[in-house]
């Protein structure tokens, strides 16, 4: 095959040739996953260190508090439904996505709406845990088994939050200008992440006793 | 001239390990997901094992629940995070930071005592509490309880 040839497939893959790197990924993708990475390493440091604390509620010196421990609290069938809608949402994401793919940009939009929807519904969801913990006295100062609890969930909490700002803008972006299906994958690729780590955290801290 | 998409598409020098497959239809991630709903209700049941089965179920349930998270994590990540179908440079770099961070985070928690001692009630090793801090530095004789 020609190089002319070689120059057409690579305009037709890449238009205006935004994309070509010597990786073969585009930056703003191999971005993302090496920002998920590092993303990776706080959610682990934060876990362990929910682990370690999560039956020493009042046993570090100079720290101790109350003897209440997030667990006492636990509402799991509550919990098991908004796990539900945050998978629930990595389904209409990739659906979004594929809609995208095949030129779609109606579904997309729709697919987009539904996971910004159930994103803020599992907000919704632990904005009302939260405020059940303090209604028992657990609070973020309460001891550090609680800080430890309140500052990972936070933490997911406000990726799921800016995961959401990013789907609305990326819904009103879609009206005003010409939408690349990378620009989806690559903030659908944030939003599973969102996803997985929640897997981490329903199992480790809800479920194991 | 012609251009045959198919052919230069994974081998070319421009792209080179850059798949281009489209991954999974909408039916397939709609299986995938009853999958995950499935496995998650399966975890969610662990709750209830105890009153169910006993308390000898108790014993599995931590190595069930587990087996199924890293289940979930991986079908979310091969499919949904397009992992499979993406350049073999992305799967690599996952799978190394996953590693380092098992690694890592295993050796601190090591390093914190966690698999001997993790404070639960069930472990009869509970860690030395310090003395207070005020007795180590503490010249002063009847000022420290153990005077």
């Amino acid at each position: 095959m020609s190089d002319l040839a070689y120059e057409e497939v690579e305009d037709l893959e890449f238009p205006d040739d935004v994309h070509a790197t010597s990786t073969g990924i585009s930056n703003e993708k191999l971005g993302m996953w090496v920002y998920l990475a590092s993303d990776c390493l706080l959610f682990g440091g934060m876990i362990s260190t929910y682990l370690i604390y999560k039956n020493r509620p009042a046993e570090v010196a100079n720290l101790a508090g109350s003897h209440h421990i997030p667990s006492d609290y636990f509402d799991i069938p509550f919990t098991s439904m908004t796990s539900f809608i945050l998978l629930m949402s990595s389904l209409t994401m990739v659906l979004s996505v594929n809609a995208i793919m095949r030129g779609d940009l109606t579904r997309m939009r729709l697919w987009l709406t539904a996971t910004a929807v159930l994103g803020g519904l599992f907000l919704g969801g632990q904005v009302y845990e939260f405020t059940e913990f303090l209604h028992h006295g657990l609070g973020f100062t309460t001891n550090v088994a609680s800080s430890a609890f309140f500052a990972l969930t936070g933490l997911h909490g406000v990726h799921v939050a800016v995961g959401v700002i990013m789907l609305v803008s990326l819904i009103a972006l879609s009206f005003r200008r010409k939408m690349h299906a990378e620009a989806v994958e690559v903030i659908g690729l944030y939003w599973h992440f969102v996803d997985i780590v929640w897997v981490l955290i329903f199992t480790i801290v809800y479920l194991i006793p | 001239m012609t251009t045959d998409i198919t052919e230069v598409d994974d081998d070319s020098a421009v792209h080179p390990g850059e798949h281009h497959s489209h991954g999974p239809t909408d039916g397939q991630y709609f299986t995938i997901f009853w999958v995950l709903v499935v496995l998650t209700a399966l975890e969610v049941s662990t709750e209830w094992w105890t009153d169910w089965f006993g308390e000898g179920s108790r014993k599995i349930a931590v190595p069930v629940l587990i087996i199924l998270m890293v289940i979930k994590f991986f079908l979310v990540a091969l499919y949904f995070m397009h992992l499979k179908f993406d350049s073999p440079l992305l799967k690599r770099s996952f799978y190394f930071g996953m590693i380092l961070a098992i690694a890592v985070y295993g050796i601190a928690l090591t390093a914190m005592n966690f698999w001997e001692d993790s404070g639960s009630t069930r472990f009869n090793n509970p860690p030395p509490v310090p003395p207070p801090p005020f007795c180590e530095t503490s010249q002063m004789p009847g000022e420290c309880p153990a005077d």
